[in-house]
């Protein structure tokens, strides 16, 4: 029997970021699916990528948030490539999968240090995805935004850059 | 191969339609156009094309009428033309395998997770019947199969969901249609209850049976209300029956005469409820209603349609023994933030639509967890689902109803309630359900949110009448929901930028610490600095409040290292100590300054010269690792093997870990609950140290008791040690386990329990002695006027809601895995048929159509 289908659509898919390589190529390609590999890798994630921190949100109140999902195995802050500093995204481990995916559910999307953080289930923390990916040393996003965000340093710190988030911790 | 030549507009082409009938998102109209609608055949493949068309057109019809039933009841129509209308433009299509196919699938999956539209999921069926019964024959058979399905595994609730569907088209069924199945289920009941007189299993069956008949007797009618009266007959012994355990599930300290709101058994409320409706004529008015027969165009010499085809219900077979099912099942108590008040904003507690509108309401919330924004969206369209002339307007005051009314015109003798009163208690009595709710309460948390986000003028109101009506009687709520409640309040604050009148609450200020409310007070706003920071929370909160914000939290720099005033004994030492962890010396050379301590130690008088020599290493490691838990966690492992060997040398010294990080960190006990967590997971403290120190050392006259992280720091500790029990015991129920393994599992399961149970009993003689007065130090500090006899009683107070919290925890888990429980389960696992394959699908898979992705081009395209 195939799957069935839920009458609404689950918040604890893994989301598109994995393959959004290759879907860049392929632009008419649909925005929500996931590749059967990508969703593969994911089937047993117990990481998930943090993102949208404001740069001075602690380990602690991260912590505080998301141990309501379960107990946190590891939490690996992002920082800036050059100043080793907290550069708005972090992961963050659990020992269960069901728990990355209730985060998904209940934290992703919701504030923390009043901001709108967002959660994406992730493959796993390999050591290097911890720094910023930027020219300046931060996160790709931070590098081009136009918009004043004082929780993220301000504004842009280089606007002709690359674009695309996720080329920060892949 | 015709695809083998196409270019890539051809494969282009492929992928677009394949995500047609494979990625619906039903309940939002789509962003782009539907490319099914749109869909123009390039003809690059002559031979399939005209099959294609077809197969487009079968995704089309699909994709409308999937839309049209998901929805039902969602917008302005009225549903009883949306259910016909379904009905009808299904029938046209009932040929095609497809469409059926789909359709049925949905019926189903709607009835499981959208409980307020079963009633029209019915009503579907019922009007088909008229036209095309096959329609409805098969609906029944689909039904049927899930029904049996979820009877087998003991899913209790998608059990009565289903059911629901049948009693929703009692009209249409042979005989006795679902109280022929009703009958059966009770009298399984009382086998169940005869076998073994805590029975829960068969008080859950009641349950279903009670909540069933209103459906059935509102389609089926006057002519069964004999057979309902029957059954509540019956039932009323089992219904009624107050179980020893369930003084377990109060939400008040039960003998006090202080509570808000008498317990209720929700069972025994229901049954009182159902007999009181029966007096007045089985009214159920809350049920949506579908007019049983609409004449259709008729021609003239067309005759009158006969009588409806009725249908048998398949057989359900119910099991024995019965599956109890994978979750605690436990009796329940009916609880509500509104009821009984003097303006009437949800219905009374003797009117049975109380319990059925929570039953809906409750089981909504449950099933729809996957997305919490479709479960608030929902929620808040509440009166859409129910009968007309239910419910208030959105959003209208309680002391307004009465006018609102009258402007309106709303026909007298229509209830009034409020829709958000409604849903902000059915999602309490979720967060505040003992022993727990079905999801994390995070869930629950996040609820809220959204119906806040989704209509915050209606929500919002209802909301702080809410906290309001919890805070008042605080003082003699169960200590659990009063820490859950902190949690979810500080929680919520956070996401709406900490706003609260706090103005209302000043003069509990005055208080002693020592009191429920106080307490509440100091605990919300310790919590809601974890999830921000001092400056930002004083800011939110009236200069009244700022007092038990500490200013040196303000400012971004470690706690205090009491060794660098010079006057504390060891400073020397303790400096020179952290120098030395800092450049991370030889363990030699740290021995040598511990050494030093331990000599001088002896000279001051120390019993456990380990102790002192600890607090100095302890704290020191607390200062070095004080930017970040990363940097803690780094220093605790590098001092790993010292602090095993303090650990397993004294108890004293064990417990002066525990100490020295809680004194470090006593501005931020939330940093210390942390550290002390992974101090656990090292092995370097064991369970019984954590509860030794807290309700031993750090007890006093039992002041501990009353402060939010000292119970934070029990209850985690104790939630460690039965979850790596249940661990095991889900290791054991592994099917086709070798025996060896057996042996080996059952000794660690031996050997774990024990020591859970003497750490209940370390708790339990601890807050025992403070809740009977006969602790030591109470004595002393009540005899010699340090603690007024007014804070002695309300010491003894808490005490005795500590004692309440951990026996309960302690019967839980004895029903989890204590012997009986998972011999009990053994013994079902050995009853249980040979496991089939592992089907490919996983829950993980479930409702993104995994599956169907493989094949549809996705490999070749990228």
């Amino acid at each position: 029997m195939p799957p069935v289908r839920s009458t609404v659509e689950r918040m604890d898919k893994p989301s598109s970021y994995a393959s959004s390589k290759k879907r860049r190529r392929y632009r008419d390609d649909d925005a929500s699916r996931v590749s059967p590999e990508v969703e593969d890798k994911l089937k047993d994630a117990t990481t998930l990528y943090v993102g949208n921190l404001s740069f001075y949100t602690t380990e602690e109140q991260i912590h505080e948030l998301f141990s309501k999902c379960g107990e946190i195995k590891r939490l690996v802050m992002g920082l800036d490539r050059f100043q080793k500093t907290p550069c708005g995204f972090c992961f963050v481990e659990y020992y269960s999968h069901q728990d990355a995916l209730d985060c998904m559910k209940y934290i992703g999307g919701t504030k923390l240090d009043e901001r709108v953080v967002r959660t994406d289930l992730d493959e796993g923390f390999v050591e290097g995805r911890q720094y910023g990916r930027g020219k300046s040393g931060g996160q790709v996003r931070d590098e081009y935004r136009q918009e004043y965000d004082p929780g993220r340093g301000g504004f842009g710190r280089a606007l002709n850059d690359d674009y695309g988030e996720r080329d920060d911790y892949r | 191969m015709a695809d083998l030549d196409v270019g890539p507009s051809g494969r282009r082409d492929r992928g677009n339609r394949s995500r047609g009938s494979n990625n619906h998102n039903f309940n939002r109209p789509p962003k782009r156009p539907r490319p099914d609608d749109s869909y123009m055949d390039d003809g690059y493949n002559e031979r399939g094309q005209s099959q294609h068309d077809r197969r487009h057109r079968g995704t089309a019809v699909n994709a409308r009428l999937q839309r049209m039933l998901v929805n039902i009841a969602g917008s302005t129509k009225l549903p009883q033309d949306e259910a016909m209308d379904i009905a009808r433009q299904f029938g046209e299509h009932f040929d095609d395998e497809a469409v059926k196919t789909e359709f049925f699938d949905h019926l189903v999956q709607l009835i499981i997770e959208q409980p307020f539209r079963i009633p029209h999921v019915a009503a579907v069926a019922f009007y088909a019947n008229d036209d095309k019964p096959e329609i409805t024959a098969e609906a029944i058979k689909r039904v049927a199969g899930r029904t049996q399905e979820m009877l087998n595994a003991g899913q209790w609730k998608e059990f009565k969901l289903l059911l629901r569907f049948f009693a929703c088209i009692q009209s249409l069924l042979e005989g006795d249609g679902v109280f022929f199945l009703l009958d059966q289920l009770f009298d399984t009941v009382v086998d169940l209850q005869s076998a073994n007189e805590n029975d829960v299993v068969g008080l859950e069956l009641v349950k279903i049976i009670l909540l069933t008949i209103p459906y059935a007797l509102v389609s089926g009618g006057s002519s069964f209300y004999g057979k309902a009266s029957e059954l509540l007959e019956k039932t009323s012994i089992v219904a009624t029956n107050r179980l020893p355990m369930e003084t377990l599930v109060e939400l008040y300290v039960s003998d006090s005469p202080e509570k808000p709101i008498p317990y209720h058994s929700a069972l025994g409320l229901l049954q009182t409820q159902l007999e009181k409706e029966a007096e007045s004529g089985w009214n159920f008015a809350c049920i949506p209603r579908f007019p049983k027969y609409i004449p259709r165009k008729i021609d003239d010499d067309q005759p009158m349609p006969s009588a409806p085809r009725l249908h048998a219900l398949p057989t359900i077979r119910i099991p024995s023994p019965v599956n109890p099912g994978p979750k605690l099942l436990f009796p329940e108590a009916y609880f509500s933030l509104y009821t009984d008040h003097e303006l009437e904003t949800v219905p009374k507690t003797t009117d049975v639509a109380s319990s059925l509108l929570r039953d809906a309401i409750v089981d909504t919330i449950n099933q729809l967890d996957g997305n919490r924004d479709e479960a608030a969206r929902i929620l808040v369209q509440l009166s859409n689902y129910w009968a007309l002339d239910t419910f208030a307007p959105s959003g209208t005051p309680p002391d307004k109803l009465e006018e609102v009314a009258k402007d309106q015109k709303i026909p007298p003798g229509s209830t009034l309630w409020k829709s958000e009163d409604m849903i902000i208690d059915a999602i309490f009595s979720q967060l505040f359900k003992l022993p727990g709710p079905e999801h994390k309460l995070v869930y629950y948390h996040t609820l809220i949110t959204q119906s806040c986000k989704f209509a915050p003028a209606a929500i919002a109101p209802s909301l702080g009448r809410a906290i309001r009506f919890i805070y008042k009687s605080i003082d003699v709520m169960d200590l659990e929901l009063v820490n859950r409640f902190c949690d979810w309040f500080s929680h919520h604050l956070s996401n709406f930028e900490f706003r609260w009148r706090w103005a209302e609450w000043i003069e509990d200020l005055d208080r002693s610490n020592l009191h429920p409310k106080k307490a509440f007070i100091i605990a919300a706003l310790d919590k809601e600095i974890r999830l921000s920071f001092a400056k930002r929370i004083r800011s939110t909160v009236p200069v009244e409040y700022h007092s038990l914000i500490p200013e040196a939290m303000d400012e971004d720099r470690s706690p205090d290292f009491k060794y660098d005033n010079p006057l504390t004994p060891f400073a020397q030492e303790a400096q020179t100590l952290l120098t030395l962890i800092k450049k991370r010396v030889p363990e030699k050379d740290i021995q040598e300054t511990i050494d030093k301590i331990h000599e001088q130690a002896i000279g001051l008088d120390f019993k456990d010269v380990l102790v002192p020599s600890t607090d100095v290493f302890v704290t020191a490691i607390c200062r070095l690792g004080s930017k970040s838990l990363s940097h803690v966690l780094s220093c605790i492992e590098r001092g790993k093997e010292r602090l095993l060997n303090i650990a397993n040398t004294s108890p004293a010294a064990r417990r002066q870990i525990v100490a020295s990080v809680v004194e470090y960190w006593k501005d931020q006990p939330g940093i210390a609950i942390n550290i002390v967590d992974k101090l656990l997971n090292y092995q370097i403290l064991a369970p019984s140290t954590v509860i030794e120190w807290a309700l031993g050392d750090y007890l006093g006259a039992g002041e501990a008791l009353t402060e939010g992280w000292v119970f934070e720091m029990v209850a985690n500790t104790v939630a460690k040690v039965s979850g790596r029990i249940h661990q095991i015991v889900t290791a054991r129920l592994q099917k086709g386990l070798p025996a060896e393994q057996i042996q080996l599992v059952e000794a660690t399961l031996t050997k774990d329990r024990e020591s859970s149970r003497a750490l209940f009993k370390l708790i339990e003689d601890s807050v025992s002695a403070v809740a009977q007065g006969s602790a030591n130090h109470l004595i002393e500090k009540e005899t010699n006027g340090e603690l007024s006899a007014e804070d002695g009683q309300l010491i003894r107070d808490w005490a005795k809601r500590w004692q309440t919290v951990f026996i309960r925890k302690s019967q839980v888990e004895e029903s989890v895995v204590g012997e009986e429980a998972v011999d009990a389960k053994i013994r079902l696992l050995a009853a249980e048929p040979e496991p089939e394959p592992e089907p490919e699908s996983t829950s993980m898979h479930e409702g993104n159509g995994f599956a169907e992705h493989k094949v549809n081009g996705e490999e070749e395209m990228v």
